[in-house]
């Protein structure tokens, strides 16, 4: 910042100070010298904000008006006001309302069991040094594949006939296999099975960082002074890690209420409705071109979810940012 | 998942009650040391048991492809399964080149992949060396108002961008480039996200002033500065923030699922997706177009494993 000011300065010392110039003229450069450094400024950021506005800001504030409409969303189908009918009735739609308490029932789920085993990998890894780049690449391999790949490869693997885990199943335990996709509450608890492995390397790598980041000084001090493993993790480790969680849980939690490419792939929502997302919901109800008010409505539900856990992503951040200061 | 959480309670709970004894005691006795030297051992074996089973989960689905992709779908469904093809065949790729447009959602997915990253780092770079460098009034608003859209879902949008994108097309001239079912369309929606200008922004915030002021004072105009002296210098931020779009951009879903319908504007996670609904018993299909997805994938990441793991940690904690 200090570099933009430096010239100016010296052209207020040489040139707009000078007493021969009038009231009316510095006003003039004045307002010359803003509208420069807006020119410049625009030039870097109109690219940006020209996408920025027309995509995702402008549909942004388009969609709170749409969320009291009902239809137009191909041509044909003409667009109705409805005032606040859809938001009278997404409280009381019964789909939407099973869509909400699935996705909240797996955003629980998926984040205790990803953030359980992280940490636990995270703390194996960074005690055993030995070999932990091999197993940091290796965990990470699933996030390489889109989700919709990672999702069909296990749809391979729960397959009902030639699945590994129903062969383990039938092999280990005897009787019939177990229909991963088709009953209701192994559904989602798959859906919940294939997050967890995809997300799992992501949450390693990133506790990992975290430990890293407790100073070696301080375990060393700690143990010196007789302090065992646990009140040491107890200690010193949960209370570094504490503020990286808050943020981690805040983002975890938003983007796993998105959760949809592996639920269209695999279940398509069913069977009965025991996969049915919140997404999943405004897809549906989008493009089979029935309800489309419902969608509107769901969708600036989700928009405001999001940007309050946004805001508290940012007031954790902040936590963190002065703890290290 | 089932068969790796009873592995997890025995570990986490053992693991500390005998190190705090441990430690003590070997302190005084040297038969204790030895005891804890064994019993460090038998711990360290457990903890890699424990790190080679969650590795042999993690790439493990990624195998169970390979032998369904080279034989006759019919032959999976033999009790007791035979794991490796008596009768190996290529007949599922031959199926996939001539009878699937795979070759086509291959080259949309790099198109779409590859301009959405160029235009996100041209964009973003710009836009973050302004935030980072210039003056402007309502400079910290407008930062503020991008810096809440970071992370707006797909979904919480999607109605009205696609209305955007349909309207647009309606318009004339501009309609023919940008539509649904065109390239334009699909690409200028994914290059909305402002997490590359935070990117850029905090990065360029951390070069030195000088660098600037020579620069200035040697008359250089502010676009000079920019590509002359700071694009030099961010080339490590600009390929993590690549590698990032990249690979978020050729994985999405939604977006592409409901602006590319016409099969010549498909990409790839959608044409595969679209497998399964038509062929619903041909395994042996959607295997061979998984696993030929993901092998050039894992290939270059394993060249360039470094980075992509940066990539992936700078959308968490380099905000």
């Amino acid at each position: 910042m200090t570099a933009v000011e430096a010239p100016v300065q010296e052209a207020v010392a040489d040139d707009w100070a000078a007493p021969s110039l009038s009231d009316a003229e510095y006003r003039w450069r004045a307002r010359r010298y803003r509208f420069r450094t807006v020119r410049r400024a625009a030039g870097f950021l109109s690219p940006y904000l020209l996408i920025w506005s027309v995509f995702l800001a402008i549909p942004a504030v388009w969609g709170v008006f749409l969320s009291f409409n009902q239809g137009g969303l191909i041509k044909g189908d003409e667009r109705v006001f409805v005032g606040f009918d859809n938001w009278t009735r997404a409280v009381g739609d019964s789909e939407l309302r099973t869509a909400v308490k699935n996705t909240s029932i797996y955003v629980v789920i998926a984040i205790a069991v990803v953030f359980t085993l992280a940490i636990f990998l995270a703390s194996l890894l960074n005690h055993y040094k030995k070999g932990s780049n091999f197993f940091k690449v290796a965990l990470y391999f699933p996030l390489l594949a889109p989700p919709i790949l990672g999702a069909l490869m296990w749809f391979f693997m729960v397959n009902f006939d030639f699945g590994i885990l129903n062969l383990l199943k039938r092999s280990v335990f005897g009787g019939d296999g177990v229909a991963f996709l088709g009953d209701n509450p192994h559904a989602l608890l798959t859906i919940v099975a294939v997050e967890v492995w995809r997300g799992l390397g992501f949450w390693v790598l990133f506790y990992l960082a975290g430990l890293q980041s407790v100073p070696e000084e301080l375990q060393a001090a700690a143990r010196i002074d007789g302090a065992g493993k646990w009140r040491r993790f107890r200690r010193i480790t949960v209370p570094t890690l504490r503020p990286l969680l808050l943020f981690a849980l805040v983002i975890a939690v938003i983007f796993n209420f998105q959760l949809f490419d592996s639920v269209k792939v695999l279940t398509d929502g069913g069977p009965r409705l025991g996969t049915a997302t919140v997404v999943w919901f405004i897809h549906k109800r989008l493009f089979a071109f029935q309800d489309t008010g419902l969608a509107y409505a769901a969708s600036i539900g989700l928009l405001i979810v999001v940007l309050i856990l946004t805001g508290l992503s940012f007031w954790a951040l902040g936590k963190r940012r002065q703890r290290e200061a | 998942m089932t068969t790796d959480v009873p592995e997890t309670d025995v570990t986490v709970t053992a693991a500390p009650e005998e190190s705090s004894d441990a430690v003590a005691m070997a302190e005084r006795l040297a038969e204790a040391g030895r005891a804890r030297r064994a019993s460090d051992r038998t711990r360290k074996i457990i903890a890699y048991v424990i790190l080679t089973l969650f590795v042999v989960i993690a790439i493990g689905p990624a195998f169970y492809l390979i032998s369904p992709a080279f034989r006759d779908s019919v032959s999976l469904f033999t009790y007791p399964p035979e794991w490796i093809p008596s009768e190996p065949t290529l007949e599922n790729y031959r199926f996939l080149f001539s009878s699937t447009s795979y070759v086509r959602w291959a080259v949309n997915t790099l198109i779409f992949a590859g301009s959405t990253t160029l235009l996100t780092l041209a964009t973003n770079t710009m836009a973050g060396y302004a935030f980072a460098r210039l003056r402007f009034p309502g400079r910290n608003v407008l930062f503020f108002v991008i810096l809440a859209t970071l992370m707006v879902p797909v979904a919480a949008v999607l109605a009205p961008t696609y209305l955007t994108v349909n309207t647009i097309g309606d318009w004339p001239i501009i309609g023919n480039w940008i539509d649904i079912d065109t390239y334009l369309g699909l690409i200028l929606p994914s290059a909305v996200s402002p997490l590359g200008v935070f990117m850029m922004r905090q990065f360029i915030e951390t070069l030195p002033d000088g660098l600037y002021e020579a620069a200035r004072l040697d008359g250089a105009s502010e676009w000079r500065i920019f590509t002359k002296i700071v694009l030099p210098l961010i080339k490590p931020a600009l390929v993590v923030l690549g590698i990032f779009v990249f690979m978020l951009t050729w994985a999405s879903y939604l977006w592409p699922l409901v602006a590319a319908t016409d099969n010549e504007f498909r990409v790839l996670t959608v044409g595969i997706a679209s497998l399964k609904g038509q062929f619903v018993t041909d395994w042996g299909i959607l295997a061979a177009a998984s696993l030929l997805t993901i092998v050039p994938v894992t290939i270059v990441f394993l060249f360039f494993q470094k980075w992509f793991v940066q990539a992936s940690m700078a959308g968490a904690l380099k905000q």
